[in-house]
């Protein structure tokens, strides 16, 4: 689960219009020890907090082209915790000098029926994987540190296995439209943790 | 009156130089009572480092032309009681408590002791015997000699760096952070290695991306399109596999399905 709880995110409701300014990087199994120590030292001091998260991703298909995601996540780890929804617009491309992707983000918790909601509302399941990571926080930035795991089966979050030898490295921030200065600190915080891990800017449009 | 104030002004940042010098010198004690199993050589020299820095300053402090020559002040005592005077103990954290007739010889005596100042004495008779010759050509070979060491430390650290710090410098690698992050936004890699957008025609056996694909192939099961009526049981919650896009659908969905469900309002 993405852990801050609920009450930690911004309430989407009404008209406020939140975006996500995101870094992205990747770091090697054998390097994370390092990485993990240099964030504890950076992040707020709290207890550093792990997680294990099943991720699906679900699409609706319309007449037009480009077909709606939707995200839900549940925690494997903590149970009672609820489900967590989320929309991902598309990465705003006004690049100026904006060093983190920007796209709009709609977030909420849901009871534990979400899957059976969206399969109702016509949804299908795209993909689904397993998340098993660090979580860590400083200010309003989260920097989550996590591995991503193939689902094997689908279905049985057990039998899972690593879709590559490195470790996701992404700093988000989730703040109100128009605070571009978000993306300076983001990226004065991703200069210290140079050259351990490069976290950049990376428009998935590039990798498909 | 301007020398007054300048006197002032060179005291305080003389006292501040030595409070600081102060401080690190009681937490390297403490590091060194208390931790002394614990520490490092590097942690060592952080401290001396800190130290001799902090001498320098205050050598600094005292050369400075603003600073008047304290040589020339004294200090004298005016007034010297036996009681306690608190001021003087909040000033001195509690190490002074009384202005007395014991305490100001040793806190403000000037001559050094008998046996330093016998080696002063000693070591200026020497250095008048020798003769400025010989004594400017002592300390030429001197200098000499530590700019020599100077280069042989610096090519040394500038040789091994080239070579020794290229293994280990990849912390990551930019193929891996590419690759998960296509898995994270629209899943490549992952468990339908449907390829992504409008399905081209793919092959059966294309898993779509450069990632570590170990031990799949078991896996991998064709579903043809025209399996849009087949209605399974759904799990439970969360297992769900999507089969099939209705409408578009070429061979190229690989995946172990337990059930395919249609949605009876297929778009």
């Amino acid at each position: 689960m993405e852990a801050p709880p609920v009450t930690m995110m911004p309430v989407t409701g009404g008209t406020i219009n939140m975006m996500e300014y995101l870094l992205q990087g990747s770091v090697l199994d054998h390097s994370l020890e390092s990485l993990i120590h240099r964030l504890r030292g950076l992040c707020d001091n709290m207890e550093p907090e792990t997680f294990v998260d099943h991720e699906m991703v679900f699409l609706l298909k319309g007449q037009q082209a480009s077909p709606f995601v939707l995200r839900a996540r549940r925690s494997l780890d903590r149970a009672g915790a609820p489900w967590h929804l989320r929309y991902l617009g598309q990465p705003e491309m006004g690049d100026k000098n904006r060093h983190a992707l920007v796209r709009n983000c709609v977030d909420i918790a849901t009871s534990e029926n979400l899957t059976d909601f969206l399969m109702e509302m016509g949804f299908r399941m795209d993909h689904e994987f397993v998340a098993r990571g660090h979580l860590f926080r400083k200010g309003i930035m989260k920097i989550v540190v996590y591995k991503i795991f193939r689902i094997l089966v689908p279905g049985n979050t057990d039998n899972t296995e690593a879709l590559s030898l490195s470790y996701l490295v992404e700093l988000s921030v989730v703040a109100p439209a128009g605070q571009d200065m978000v993306s300076d600190d983001m990226r004065n915080f991703a200069e210290q943790l140079k050259p351990l891990v490069h976290l950049e800017k990376i428009d998935p449009k590039r990798l498909m | 009156q301007r020398e007054e104030k300048q006197l002032e002004a060179s005291l305080d940042a003389l006292l501040s130089q030595v409070a600081d010098l102060k401080n690190s010198l009681g937490s390297f004690i403490y590091k060194l009572e208390n931790e002394y199993d614990r520490l490092t050589w590097p942690s060592v020299l952080d401290s001396f480092a800190l130290l001799s820095g902090q001498l320098n300053t205050l050598n600094k402090v005292l050369k400075h032309e603003k600073t008047p020559l304290f040589r020339n002040q004294v200090i004298i005592p005016l007034v010297l009681s036996p009681d306690r005077d608190e001021d003087l103990m909040r000033q001195t954290e509690g190490r002074v408590p009384v202005f007395s007739h014991e305490v100001v010889p040793d806190h403000l005596r000037t001559k050094p002791d008998p046996e330093v100042e016998e080696q002063e004495k000693q070591l200026t008779t020497d250095a008048a015997r020798i003769g400025a010759d010989a004594a400017q050509k002592q300390i030429q070979s001197l200098n000499k000699m530590c700019s020599n060491l100077l280069e042989k430390i610096s090519k040394e650290e500038r040789e091994s760096e080239s070579g020794g710090l290229r293994p280990n410098k990849q912390t990551f690698n930019p193929a891996d952070t590419n690759a998960l992050v296509a898995a994270v936004a629209f899943g490549k890699g992952l468990s339908n290695w449907r390829p992504s957008g409008s399905s081209g025609p793919s092959q059966p056996g294309q898993p779509g991306a450069g990632t570590v694909l170990a031990g799949a192939s078991g896996l991998q099961q064709v579903q043809m399109a025209g399996a849009p009526n087949q209605q399974q049981p759904m799990l439970s919650g969360v297992q769900m596999a999507q089969a099939g896009q209705p409408g578009k659908m070429p061979s190229g969905i690989k995946t172990n399905i337990k059930s395919a469900s249609m949605h009876p309002y297929q778009r």
